[in-house]
């Protein structure tokens, strides 16, 4: 035991050894030296630089995917030209629209080229949340083409997809074909080079990004866009929308004891500003929900692990304001519009529940869905979950654009209504694919209006985005099923307002760092002033890291599609 | 008489207020397992419509589909299951037996010298999120991404060092005379090792290696970024369980729950050894 | 007796560790090293091996970057509070679990349970637990303090959400600090303790006067290791306050982290680990220096 063998009860035999076979010898061999261990450290960072660059040299993937790429986009548009056999087509099964058609007739085609062979595996690499939409569409793909296999790569969270995605650039392995992104990373993925422009799948195959069955614009261009070319496909729409408690809103006692006290009637509101009474009316009632909880007035997200920037960008870009000079690439954070957008927030926290402030995203799903929030704004999801059989506010729940800002424009008072599309999940075909056409066609044939149609009501995290879909009658009845048809007509207003997150490169960062501080202001641990002035600088810093003029092309194309409403402010501020 | 009683009453009196504050979460955990959605964000514990559909859930993921908050469709908990079993149990192992050579010779020898030990505790400095990306470099180009062998390699690696530090401690205790009596008597060094020190600190190998089981079984980020399909693991899955109203909270309690049955296990049955940890001293 | 090691011992001390670690760890490690020093970032657009070297510029960086030494110094903070904490629980515990009483062997097993749950879900309990909805200020707080419970927002204020990471560090891991003491203090000779009692000595003063000491560089050992994994705490600071209010619960693992994978700085994320491994470094060598070696100069 210890005891024995430590006579002088100093218990110095942690480093040293208890017993040695050699007691003789008394050098301090067990002493860890300080001179001894500071060479050492740096002797082990010489040596790792020296074995990192060796590293480097030889640890370096095959750069073949790049060429491959090239040369067999050339050979294959040269092909089609050429091609005199005429290739038998099946004919269409009744009902598939012209987009799926064309695209399984892609890859009926390459099969018969050789391009593609039965057997063939497409890998997607995707988040746990659309795993219902995918197998939905390998279902139905399995219809057509059951030769061809799908295997899906699920993981659970968004930011373990980033990191994939991202660890997939670096590594070049092959992992997977296609991942499903946020639009967010779209600047990220693209010039890290994972992403594989697809104009000339466009152009070969049409994907239907036209007339009436085309998706939604700006939210099509915005989404699938980077620096002018197309480099995805859209998957899913995700504008936000005002959610509300019609109940509360068309109650006639409720209607005349807000008219007395605020002297203006309780309707949907039109600004932030009428909204901001409208809860303060109802968070000072003190109502009951449903579920036995407190009814707040408004919950807007404000959340610091990633939420809290939507609500800001929200009231900011319906202030006028715009993100960074398109001069200049200055940020233009810390302007008026930024310290209303603040102003408005704060105004409105003592009517939200402190979980606006700290819990997760799902926790305004939640409290809505219990009905102890008027007044809340969230992703078309959060629609769809309150119209289920077992929400509290199924009947009750009703949907409107989004509040918008007044605003002097050339003289006149406006308001400016524009809706944040935050996240936004889209397709991107990998650089490293086996087989990117014949994975291209699987994304054609998964986003078609018909087969769309049914991905998307699968599901719940994708929503819809073609305009055949709010408008024709062969589709719309089976989206206002699932979503309410009040939904279904705010929601096709909203996408027409609707402007992207900030898809520039570091998008996430820049974003990142505003909803921290966004959240610090909300808590009460900063000044507004100081948070958006450190916002500026850290975004400067971004700004620079990345080349500003690099970002300020990234910028210039993506700020061109802002709606119209917004950027006729911008001129009638000198923003553009 | 009476300082024994007040004693003893305080000895259960401190347990069972330690005990009740271990286990309310604990319950909070197992009562949540019995919860569906509306019922996760609430304040009280016992579910006032209890339902088995979290556990259906993680076998049977497709029974789900519709129900609210729900409809993350995952593979089934038994791949990730075995996967962490294999994966775990096979580092573990590594990860003492190599511990164990190692302590031995730091403890007599001074083999591994007191410096490179100390370089030991190193692997457990690395805040995992910067190491991630340079394993990944390395595992994608050794073609070891998503494989079983990987993982042990890297689990073992990070966890070996717990083994080696516990178990030299185990190791000094053990009396030098007795190995040299062994010597004396003709035994060979490795015979020393096996037939003398070996069987005493048994109980060392069996505290360092739940310890180490118990690291591996939890870690999350590695596995998270090193494994796809193939050899994903139990945490891996949980953090699969997320719905469009965000993290699954029943499923994954339920998850939680089945996730500590092997350790659990695993405790109860070496617990004999773990009671008796150096009592060895006694013989002597 | 030899001077020397006998060779196969030699051998199969050395050997295999150092084919584990430098197969698996050592690559990587130096890949790490090698990053911090570049000016790289995946979104870049060039390959690692192709980016400029950029020297010490991401260290000096780090050093003016409040953040960082914010969350340097909130994880210290964190870690000193919490394994003492832990230590003197732990400790109590042990005292009194080490004699034989009804209901010994499941307790023992109950006490040591919350190692055995996976971090992620320790980290959402607890999450559930202090919201505004759970049953913390709703079913605990509202029994000791009424109704005014229903005021705190664990969440919303800096010092309250760093209580509810240290309780919910505590719960998780004081059990592992028992478990060592409780295996050391169980193995102290029985012979020892028995000639103590017969000179007369108290139950108490056998504890604290021979036990204990006797069991010192364990606890150290244990002490120094729950130091080092209390320092990359993560998965409660991430699930249950998400770093906020602001940042003021960001550990320097969640940093790190973001910093790696959201802001996909991976120069400067190798640059801030490699400075908190030297800090580590230097703080456990300087503690062990002070507890052990200083002595041996009497």
């Amino acid at each position: 035991m210890i005891l024995y063998l430590d006579s002088n009860n100093d218990c110095e035999n942690l480093f040293m050894p208890t017993a040695r076979y050699n007691p003789m010898s008394e050098k301090v061999e067990g002493k860890i030296s300080r001179r001894r261990f500071i060479t050492a450290s740096i002797g082990a960072g010489v040596v790792g630089i020296i074995v990192g660059a060796a590293g480097a040299w030889l640890l370096k993937p095959e750069v073949v995917a790049e060429k491959t790429v090239t040369t067999t986009l050339t050979r294959e548009v040269t092909k089609t030209v050429t091609a005199t056999a005429p290739i038998t087509v099946t004919p269409p099964p009744v009902g598939l629209d012209v987009v799926a058609q064309r695209a399984i007739d892609g890859v009926k085609s390459l099969i018969a080229k050789g391009a593609a062979k039965p057997g063939d595996t497409i890998r997607i690499l995707h988040v746990a949340g659309s795993r219902a939409n995918l197998e939905k569409a390998i279902e139905l793909w399995s219809k057509y083409i059951p030769e061809i296999k799908i295997e899906l790569i699920t993981l659970g969270q968004e930011p373990d997809v980033y990191t994939k995605a991202m660890s997939e650039a670096v590594t070049k392995a092959g992992t997977f074909d296609a991942v499903t992104i946020f639009s967010t990373w779209l600047g990220d993925i693209v010039e890290a080079g994972l992403a594989r422009p697809i104009d000339d799948f466009f152009s070969k195959y049409d994907p239907g990004y036209t007339g009436d069955i085309a998706p939604i614009e700006p939210l099509a261009s915005y989404t699938t866009l980077y620096k002018g070319r197309r480099y995805a496909l859209v998957f899913d729409s995700d504008v936000f929308t005002l959610s509300y408690r019609r109940d509360l809103l068309t109650d006639p006692k409720l209607k005349d004891q807000f008219r007395s006290q605020y002297g203006m009637e309780l309707k949907l509101p039109d600004t932030w500003e009428e909204l901001i009474k409208m809860a303060e009316f109802f968070t000072k009632l003190n109502l009951t929900a449903p579920s036995g909880g407190r009814v707040w007035g408004a919950y807007f997200y404000a959340e610091p692990r990633f939420a809290a920037y939507i609500t800001w960008l929200n009231i900011f870009i319906e202030s006028g304001g715009i993100l960074f000079d398109l001069k200049t690439m200055d940020p233009k954070i810390d302007t008026k519009e930024g310290k209303y957008a603040f102003d408005v927030m704060l105004r409105l926290k003592p009517y939200m529940p402190p979980e606006a402030i700290t819990a997760s995203w799902a926790d305004l799903y939640d409290k809505f869905v219990k009905g102890e929030t008027v007044f809340t704004a969230a992703w078309p999801s959060l629609s769809k979950e309150a119209h289920r059989p077992t929400a509290l506010v199924k009947d009750v729940a009703g949907s409107a654009v989004l509040p918008g800002v007044e605003v002097d424009v050339a003289g006149a008072k406006k308001i400016v209504r524009a809706a944040p599309n935050p996240v936004n999940w889209v397709a991107v075909i990998s650089n490293y694919a086996k087989n990117p056409e014949l994975t291209y066609l699987f994304f054609q044939f998964a986003t078609s209006p018909d087969i769309g149609k049914d991905v998307i009501l699968t599901g719940v995290i994708l929503d819809l985005f073609r305009r055949c879909w709010f408008t024709d009658p062969k589709y719309r009845p089976a989206f206002e099923e699932g979503y309410g048809s009040e939904f279904v007509d705010a929601y096709l207003r909203s996408l027409e307002i609707s402007f992207p997150d900030l898809l520039i490169r570091g998008g996430p960062e820049y974003l990142g760092k505003l909803t921290v501080n966004v959240n610090a202001v909300m808590a009460g641990t900063k000044d507004p002033e100081d948070a958006l002035s450190e916002t500026a600088a850290d975004w400067d810093s971004i700004n620079k890291k990345y080349g500003v003029d690099a970002q300020l092309e990234a910028w210039r194309a993506l700020a061109n599609l802002f709606p119209s409403d917004v950027k006729e402010v911008w001129r009638a501020k000198g923003y553009m | 008489m009476n300082h024994k009683i007040i004693s003893k009453f305080t000895r259960y009196l401190v347990i069972i207020i330690f005990l009740s504050w271990i286990l309310i979460p604990v319950l909070w955990m197992v009562t949540l397992a019995f919860k569906s959605y509306p019922e996760w964000r609430v304040a009280y514990f016992f579910p006032k419509e209890p339902t088995f559909m979290n556990f259906i859930l993680i076998f049977e993921p497709k029974q789900i589909v519709g129900m609210m908050g729900a409809t993350a469709l995952v593979d089934p908990v038994t791949l990730p299951f075995i996967n962490s079993l294999l994966v775990v149990g096979a580092s573990t192992v590594l990860s003492v037996i190599i511990g164990f050579f190692t302590a031995y010779g730091a403890s007599r020898y001074n083999s591994p010298g007191p410096f490179s030990l100390f370089f030991t505790l190193l692997t457990r400095m690395l805040p995992p999120a910067t190491f991630v990306t340079p394993i990944m470099v390395y595992y994608s180009n050794l073609k070891l991404l998503d494989s079983h062998l990987g993982l042990i390699m890297l689990y073992s690696a990070v966890t070996v060092t717990y083994g080696i530090w516990i178990l030299k401690g185990f190791i000094d205790q053990v009396p030098i005379e007795w190995e040299q009596a062994a010597l004396l008597e003709g035994a060979s060094h490795l015979q020393v090792v096996f037939r003398v020190t070996l069987p005493i600190v048994k109980s060392g190998l069996v505290v360092s290696g739940l310890f180490i089981f118990l690291l591996n079984w939890a870690e999350l980020l590695f596995a998270l970024v090193l494994t796809n399909v193939q050899a994903v693991t139990l945490p891996v899955h949980i953090s699969k369980y997320v719905g469009a109203v965000g993290q699954l909270y029943g499923p994954q309690a339920a998850l939680g729950i089945l996730s500590s049955l092997i350790p659990v296990i695993i405790g109860y049955i070496i617990q004999k050894h773990l009671v008796t940890a150096f009592t060895f001293g006694m013989v002597r | 007796m030899r001077n020397n090691p006998p060779k196969i011992i030699t051998y199969l001390a050395n050997l295999p560790l150092n084919l584990l670690l430098y197969a698996t760890l050592i690559v990587p490690f130096a890949l790490m090293i090698y990053l911090a020093f570049l000016a790289w970032n995946p979104a870049a657009g060039i390959n690692w091996w192709e980016a400029p070297f950029t020297g010490v510029n991401n260290f000096i960086r780090a050093l003016s970057d409040s953040r960082f030494i914010a969350a340097l110094g909130r994880t210290a903070a964190f870690v000193v509070i919490v394994v003492t904490i832990e230590f003197f629980l732990g400790l109590a515990l042990a005292y009194f679990m080490l004699e034989e009483f009804k209901g010994k062997k499941i307790s023992l097993s109950l006490i040591i349970y919350p190692l055995m749950l996976p971090w992620v879900v320790v980290a959402l309990i607890f999450y559930l637990f202090f919201q505004d909805y759970g049953p913390m200020n709703n079913v605990f707080l509202k029994l000791i303090i009424g109704e005014s419970a229903q005021n705190i927002h664990w969440f919303l204020s800096s010092t309250t959400a760093f209580i509810s990471l240290i309780i919910a560090d505590v719960w998780q891991w004081t059990p592992f600090i028992f478990l060592v003491m409780y295996s050391g203090l169980s193995a102290v000779s029985k012979r020892l303790i028995e000639a103590a009692q017969v000179l007369g000595a108290s139950s108490r003063t056998i504890f604290w006067r021979i036990q204990l000491p006797l069991i010192k560089p364990l606890v150290l050992i244990a002490v120094v290791l729950r130091a080092l994994e209390a320092f990359k705490v993560f998965d409660i600071a991430y699930v249950m306050t998400g770093g906020g209010p602001g940042t003021s619960t960001e550990t320097i693992s969640l940093y790190i982290y973001r910093v790696a994978i959201e802001y996909h700085d991976i120069s400067y994320a190798a640059a801030l680990s490699l400075i908190v491994l030297i800090i580590l470094v230097i703080i456990i060598r300087s503690f062990i220096w002070y507890s052990f070696e200083r002595g041996v100069k009497r």
